[in-house]
């Protein structure tokens, strides 16, 4: 056991190989920094200590969430001929996982939205690459009516 | 890096005394986050610069999406995996296949 412990790595590197199920959307970001925006928003209306607490603890990890979830929208989804055809994608993802950072750190709402507009833009050229079509699983139309 | 390298493999990095060489694994900082380190084998080096790619091309993220590292952010090579048990051996420079 002492053993293990010694020789236990302690650097990790990412090989960053996966099996992806290929099954991409910004929306999971989207839910989680919609998270944050509420949780700034019943923060800000509470006078509980208790409560306000847990809202910095939950935002906390909810910030985190969205930006693993843009992180693998921009390192396993986005290809480089989507890059090539829409080059603004790589600043956007960058730009919106720092956001996520600041939102994680923050209890402003500003930021909180600007997060929200960021993802929204990643949308946007997620759905412009055929987002929608190459990566969801479509309703059957009986669960659609 | 699979079938090479897997999750949880225990590697030594040795540093480079020279510049790396095509095939060999290489730990690397990502070009988009200098705080996180990425195991890699290289493809080519060229004015000053390394382009790395997975082992498994169509799942890695690599070089394709993230350009070339400069070579000083190429920190070292990974000469041998001391663990899992069952998997102990030295990671020799293999033939890169393109």
């Amino acid at each position: 056991m002492f053993l293990t412990r010694l020789l236990k790595p302690t650097v990790t590197a990412s090989a960053h190989c996966d099996l992806p199920c290929g099954v991409y959307d910004p929306e999971q970001a989207r839910i989680e920094a919609e998270s944050c925006y509420k949780i700034i928003e019943k923060y800000n209306a509470s006078n509980d200590e208790q409560f306000k607490t847990r809202a910095i603890v939950i935002k906390e990890k909810q910030a985190e969430l969205a930006k693993h979830h843009i992180d693998v929208l921009w390192s396993d989804y986005f290809k480089p001929e989507h890059v090539q055809k829409y080059p603004e994608i790589t600043e956007l993802c960058w730009k919106a996982a720092k956001q996520c950072s600041k939102v994680k750190g923050s209890l402003d709402l500003g930021e909180a939205r600007t997060l929200l507009d960021m993802i929204d833009k990643i949308a946007d050229v997620w759905t412009k690459a055929g987002g929608p079509q190459a990566t969801r699983v479509q309703k059957a139309v009986a669960a659609r009516a | 890096m699979e079938p090479t390298l897997r999750a949880g493999d225990w590697i030594v990095v040795s540093q480079l005394p020279r510049g790396p060489k095509v095939g060999e694994i290489v730990l690397v900082r990502d070009p988009r986050d200098p705080n996180r380190l990425m195991l890699k084998r290289v493809a080519a080096v060229a004015d000053g610069s390394c382009t790395v790619l997975g082992d498994r091309p169509e799942e890695s993220t690599d070089s394709r999406t993230f350009g070339p590292v400069p070579l000083p952010n190429v920190l070292g090579r990974a000469v041998f995996r001391y663990g899992p048990i069952g998997r102990i051996g030295w990671l020799w420079r293999a033939p890169f296949v393109t």
